[in-house]
């Protein structure tokens, strides 16, 4: 991926040791109600930190230890994993906690710790395959979606696994979710979102399959997310926000149209939407930061080739250097 | 807390959830105590009361997610759940009973829609009910629906013309009519013309015509509105169209399109390298 040239010569720069304070800092919070009415979240909030983290250059700002032992306690019988210690298993926090086993180089500690080793994590997302249509639930009460679907090619081909599951069934699936426009619904007839999109292009990419895109077409609506101001929306006629430098960004870059948008204007509106003096990133200039925004703010500044953040995978979001070392094993 | 399925802890289950929504392991024991309920209630005395006792406890816990809903109208366990319910009326209640409550549920996802015209859900959920609805009739094919929900969609639109929601929801609507009808081309010319949307069975030459005449249209509108780039693509669109058609660009439509691109590389300077492109892909 070439830098996007001239990408952080804006006036305003990047506040790195603030934002990584503000990530260390995360779980000390334990006194604050947001705290707890987002355990919901919390073993997404790792991965989004963690990685943040590596892309910030400081990998070892979190307890390996702890980390480890705190993915492990989310995880339960059937091999899944909850958000939280006793919360039931589903799609979306399996996929994280693979995804932090993998930056920790912790993989490993499935088979000597975990219920099941690998193959049982793997099992329960292959498990999550719907026969008839070739998409992925949730969890078992069923809910489809293409977020589930790119969640489970991300996990199983991190763990090597993906053979356990019928791919091409899959990338049928995502095709009939294809619109007119270009982009990618929730489900076949669903209107295009950009979050979608990046979840049915990258399960593509992953699949091998990225023919199947009309990518001048895809590219045009992508690029059209730019607002005047620099950041992306999700939707036409929709308000932009930071998350969506990601979601568009990525997508982008994955049918190598990341040229066809603003790349300056694009890291200057993310940079406006950091905290500088607390640290973190909000949806927009002047927002409350949380972690999730902070997280993909930050992988957008690396799809931008920014200086300073390390080199994001668009099809994995997680560091370039540690996808390429997993997926060559 | 485990199989402690009882009224009691609905409250308090209830209570949890009106607190946080997302909290999606509560929404999961919440179907396990329905289930629970749903179980007894199908050991009633005869087969009306027990469709009365799970109907009851269908609607009442409809009700329940009203003003959750409302408040967090973005939250999707809530409409996950409340699909399961519905799900859950379908697989138990007789279908004259069931197909009444997936009707109120049309209603009620066409107020939403009033309320926040582009809200994701709530489209995406007005598709599955309408689905749903299509296969509760006792018609073995299924009755179709498209035809109201293109009214639908309409009326939508009408209401406000950006809504892109409704114009997606237009264009695969019309798919499904036409196949439905196996549209004769008379028909499909009528759609073509009332709607400006799909195209007929035209031969090759009607459908030139076709275009260029859509081209002269488009160019009447430049007229006022040279700084409006979505018509400098719709010429370019068309343009290219005709072409296809042709087999091959002639040099004066080479030209012209050319003059439109270097149009959009000043006007649209955000997507500059995509006009490059275009531009470098032309002249290849």
């Amino acid at each position: 991926m070439s830098p996007v040239s001239g990408a952080g010569q804006s006036d305003q720069y990047l506040c790195v040791q603030k934002h990584v304070e503000y990530i260390k800092n995360l779980d000390s919070r334990r006194d604050e109600l947001e705290y707890w009415l987002t355990e919901h979240l919390r073993l997404n909030g790792v991965y989004w930190g963690l990685t943040a983290l590596h892309l910030l250059g400081c990998p070892q700002a979190l307890p390996r230890e702890d980390t480890i032992n705190f993915v492990l306690s989310c995880q339960r019988e059937n091999g899944g994993f909850g958000a939280a210690p006793g919360h039931d298993a589903h799609m979306l926090y399996t996929v994280s906690a693979v995804q932090i086993l993998v930056m920790l180089d912790a993989v490993g500690e499935l088979e000597k710790r975990g219920l099941g080793g690998k193959q049982k994590v793997g099992s329960f997302i292959a498990g999550l395959q719907d026969e008839k249509t070739g998409s992925f639930m949730g969890d078992e009460w069923g809910e489809l979606d293409t977020r589930f679907l790119y969640g489970a090619f991300n996990a199983l081909s991190l763990l090597g696994l993906l053979d356990t599951v019928d791919v091409p069934k899959a990338v049928a699936y995502i095709q009939e979710c294809e619109n007119l426009d270009g982009g990618y619904g929730i489900h076949p007839g669903a209107e295009s979102h950009s979050g979608q999109v990046f979840t049915c292009v990258g399960a593509l990419a992953i699949a091998g399959r990225l023919d199947l895109i009309n990518k001048d077409r895809l590219g045009g609506w992508l690029s059209e997310r730019q607002v005047d101001n620099g950041g992306f929306n999700g939707r036409p006629e929709k308000l932009e926000d930071a998350c969506y430098s990601w979601w568009v960004g990525a997508s982008l870059a994955m049918i190598d149209k990341l040229h066809w948008i603003n790349g300056d204007k694009l890291a200057a509106f993310i940079l406006r939407c950091q905290d500088p003096e607390n640290g973190g990133f909000g949806d927009r200039p002047g927002n409350m930061v949380d972690v999730f925004h902070t997280h993909f703010a930050l992988a957008g500044l690396s799809l931008l080739g920014y200086d300073g953040v390390e080199e994001v995978d668009p099809v994995y979001c997680m560091p370039k250097a540690i996808t390429t070392k997993c997926l060559s094993k | 807390m485990a199989s402690q399925y009882t009224p009691e802890t609905l409250q308090k289950i209830s209570e949890l959830l009106t607190k946080n929504p997302e909290y999606y392991t509560v929404w999961n024991y919440r179907r396990q105590v329905l289930r629970h309920e749903f179980t007894q209630a199908a050991s009633s005395d005869s087969a009306e009361a027990a469709a009365d006792r799970i109907t009851t406890l269908i609607k009442n816990d409809l009700l329940f997610l009203m003003p959750l809903l409302r408040s967090f109208p973005k939250c999707y366990w809530i409409w996950n759940y409340r699909l399961w319910l519905l799900d859950e009326a379908k697989r138990l209640l007789p279908l004259s009973i069931s197909r009444r409550i997936w009707e109120e549920e049309l209603a009620l996802v066409g107020k939403m829609l009033r309320l926040d015209s582009r809200n994701f859900h709530g489209w995406g959920y007005r598709r599955v009910v309408v689905d749903t609805l299509e296969t509760l009739t006792s018609e073995e094919q299924g009755e179709s629906m498209a035809q109201a929900e293109f009214e639908y969609a309409k009326k939508m639109i009408g209401t406000n013309l950006s809504n892109f929601s409704a114009w997606h929801y237009r264009t695969k609507l019309i798919q499904r009519l036409l196949n439905e009808k196996s549209a004769t081309d008379a028909e499909r010319r009528k759609m073509l013309n009332d709607g400006q949307t799909m195209a007929p069975n035209l031969s090759q030459s009607e459908r030139l015509d076709y275009v260029r005449q859509e081209i002269e249209e488009i160019q009447d509108m430049l007229d006022g509105a040279e700084d409006c780039k979505y018509i400098y693509q719709a010429l370019i669109d068309c343009t290219l169209l005709a072409s296809k058609i042709q087999g091959t660009m002639s040099s004066d439509d080479q030209q012209k399109v050319l003059s439109w691109i270097s149009e959009l590389k000043k006007m649209d300077p955000l997507r500059r390298g995509r006009w490059l492109d275009f531009e470098r892909s032309l002249c290849a």
